[in-house]
């Protein structure tokens, strides 16, 4: 209807088609700008050296994976390694951040005890904190007590930082959960562990999902703690082996974007696959927390 | 609440790792960066107390000071580019005249997923001075006179740092904003269309005051998020050149690390700790006052 009418009005027309044309023009450039260094670094990627520093914005005259080859293959770079270790971090990260953050959150939810408020003040406090303030005093901490370089270190800081955000998206959602669910499964004779695990956890799931989208990128993405905790190259994350690479081979930038594209490759790939549920996910998480 | 209280040793099973992990990770080092930042010390087994000679000197230090007035610069530029802009690309795509509404959703919204660290590399290619695609295309445009080492330039180069922070997360609070405002009526932007030229300014006027809370979320975490600048300015300049990109964070890591001066580094610590603490809190009572009216 009201397109018709909008329709009519010919007077507004030619201005309204400069607009739409203004507008369009810059959302369009905006997105590419996004979109293109993505672009960019994959289709030189496939030149070598000499090629990229003779044309860097043409496109590859003789197309080669060479640069990935020698990567995935040269032990040295440990660019496997990291994405080993990455994934191994960031899978443990996210699964014990949802196992704490679903129980704490449910029990100070659900369950009136002393320290309930001591808790949820202590986990506010986590959140307020500028994290960077811990960078150091961490790595000290860490250092006195053997716990740093080792494959396990990061797993500490990542779940601390990760577990109050998910603490209270689990105790925002479960403020909407009749707590007659679980009365009459105790009836029935479930006991306390069983309802959490077997009836409540199933409900919470969409916001365990959301969990499990923000921290899946916070801890893969993560790098000043990994910087400070980590100094063998083979516990190196993704990010900081990049550094490396980089560091090493700063002039060869094809094959400084070979390692990028590879090592981004899992994010990129779940990020495309996926990317309306994890925008929700992320957004909601932002909204909500 | 439930009415039966579990037994009390299952919350105490339930409750003890994940806290003790929380305490060990976050608690313990405040506490451990309070202890050492009152003593002169390199790392090594020798330490001195020195009492609150740290603090003296860390109130009396330039860089320190010039790191956090680059956090504020860096605020500023953030909340103008990413959240300023983010809600003007939000009122154009809410208009019937842009097209492709779900590309430049997912386009806009995939910097923020990837690493602060791989943008800080992407930039860096950028501004490289030979091989870099700004002065290939100051070139390609006929202006060769103004292509520079672009992160040499000491006036620019806070700046240059936060060209590709602020472009990271435009898409981000675009689409946080657009889930704010896509409760709202769609006639509300129709009928500001209808009215033709000052259209823009009326939906700013109508729509602002409805998502006025998200976008004091957005402020909030744009605040934060910049007192903790580290990641792409670690890569692409490391604070340089001189002091001139330096950032707290920055400055702390290389007082403790590089220059393994971890008493004064942990009083460094403790002086980011209230410093954020007074930002964000400021900015949490600002927010509040402005949510209330």
């Amino acid at each position: 209807m009201a397109e018709k009418v909008y329709g009519m009005t010919t007077g507004r027309r030619v201005g309204n088609g400069v607009l739409t044309v203004v507008m369009n023009t810059i959302m369009i450039i905006f997105s590419l700008s996004c979109i293109f260094p993505l672009v960019w670094m994959f289709y030189s990627s496939l030149k070598v050296k000499r090629e990229f520093n003779a044309d860097i914005i043409g496109l590859p005259p003789n197309p080669t994976f060479e640069n990935y080859a020698k990567i995935l293959t040269n032990k040295d770079y440990h660019i496997a390694d990291s994405l080993i270790n990455s994934v191994r971090t960031t899978a443990l990260s996210v699964a014990l951040i949802l196992l704490f953050g679903f129980v704490v959150g449910y029990i100070l939810a659900r369950v009136k005890f002393r320290g309930n408020r001591v808790i949820w003040i202590m986990l506010l406090m986590g959140m307020l904190i500028p994290v960077h303030s811990l960078l150091v005093p961490i790595y000290i901490v860490f250092n006195r007590t053997g716990m740093n370089n080792q494959w396990y270190t990061l797993l500490f800081p990542y779940i601390a930082f990760g577990m109050p955000i998910a603490v209270f998206l689990i105790h925002g959602y479960l403020k909407a959960v009749p707590v007659a669910l679980e009365e009459a499964a105790s009836i029935d004779g479930s006991s306390f562990s069983g309802t959490l695990f077997k009836i409540i956890m199933p409900i919470c799931k969409p916001v365990m999902v959301t969990i499990a989208i923000i921290q899946t990128f916070a801890c893969w993405n993560e790098f000043s703690f990994a910087l400070v905790l980590l100094r063998d190259v083979g516990l190196h994350t993704v990010p900081l082996a990049m550094t490396q690479f980089t560091g090493q081979f700063s002039s060869d930038y094809p094959k400084i974007m070979s390692a990028m594209l590879i090592t981004m490759a899992p994010i990129v790939v779940l990020y495309f696959g996926f990317s309306k549920n994890i925008i929700k996910g992320m957004v909601a998480g932002v909204v909500k927390g | 609440m439930l009415t039966r209280r579990p037994p009390l040793r299952i919350l105490i099973g339930y409750l003890l790792i994940p806290l003790a992990l929380y305490v060990f990770a976050v608690f313990i080092p405040l506490i451990t960066a309070a202890f050492y930042s009152m003593f002169e010390w390199k790392g090594g087994p020798n330490k001195t107390f020195t009492g609150i000679a740290n603090y003296i000197a860390l109130i009396q230090d330039k860089i320190f000071w010039l790191s956090f007035s680059h956090n504020l610069y860096l605020i500023l530029l953030c909340v103008i580019g990413q959240v300023g802009v983010a809600f003007v690309f939000v009122m154009m795509i809410n208009t019937r005249f842009v097209k492709l509404k779900s590309i430049h959703r997912t386009f806009g919204f995939f910097p923020s997923t990837i690493a602060a660290v791989y943008v800080g590399f992407i930039w860096l290619m950028i501004y490289d001075s030979r091989r870099g695609i700004l002065n290939w295309f100051l070139e390609l445009i006929g202006r060769e006179d103004l292509t520079q080492v672009w992160l040499n330039n000491t006036d620019l180069v806070m700046t240059l740092v936060s060209i590709p922070l602020i472009w990271q997360y435009i898409g981000y609070y675009m689409l946080i904003l657009l889930s704010a405002t896509s409760s709202i009526d769609k006639e509300i932007f129709e009928s500001a269309e209808l009215d033709g030229a000052n259209a823009f300014q009326r939906s700013i006027h109508i729509v602002l005051p409805m998502i006025k809370n998200t976008v004091i979320v957005c402020l909030v975490l744009c605040v934060s998020g910049n007192m903790k600048a580290f990641d792409n300015i670690y890569v692409m300049t490391a604070g340089g050149p001189g002091n001139n990109s330096m950032v707290l964070a920055m400055y702390g890591y290389k007082v403790s690390f590089a220059q393994q001066n971890m008493g004064y580094g942990s009083a460094i610590s403790v002086g980011i700790f209230v410093l954020g603490l007074l930002v964000i809190g400021g900015m949490q009572l600002v927010s509040n006052k402005l949510s209330k009216d």
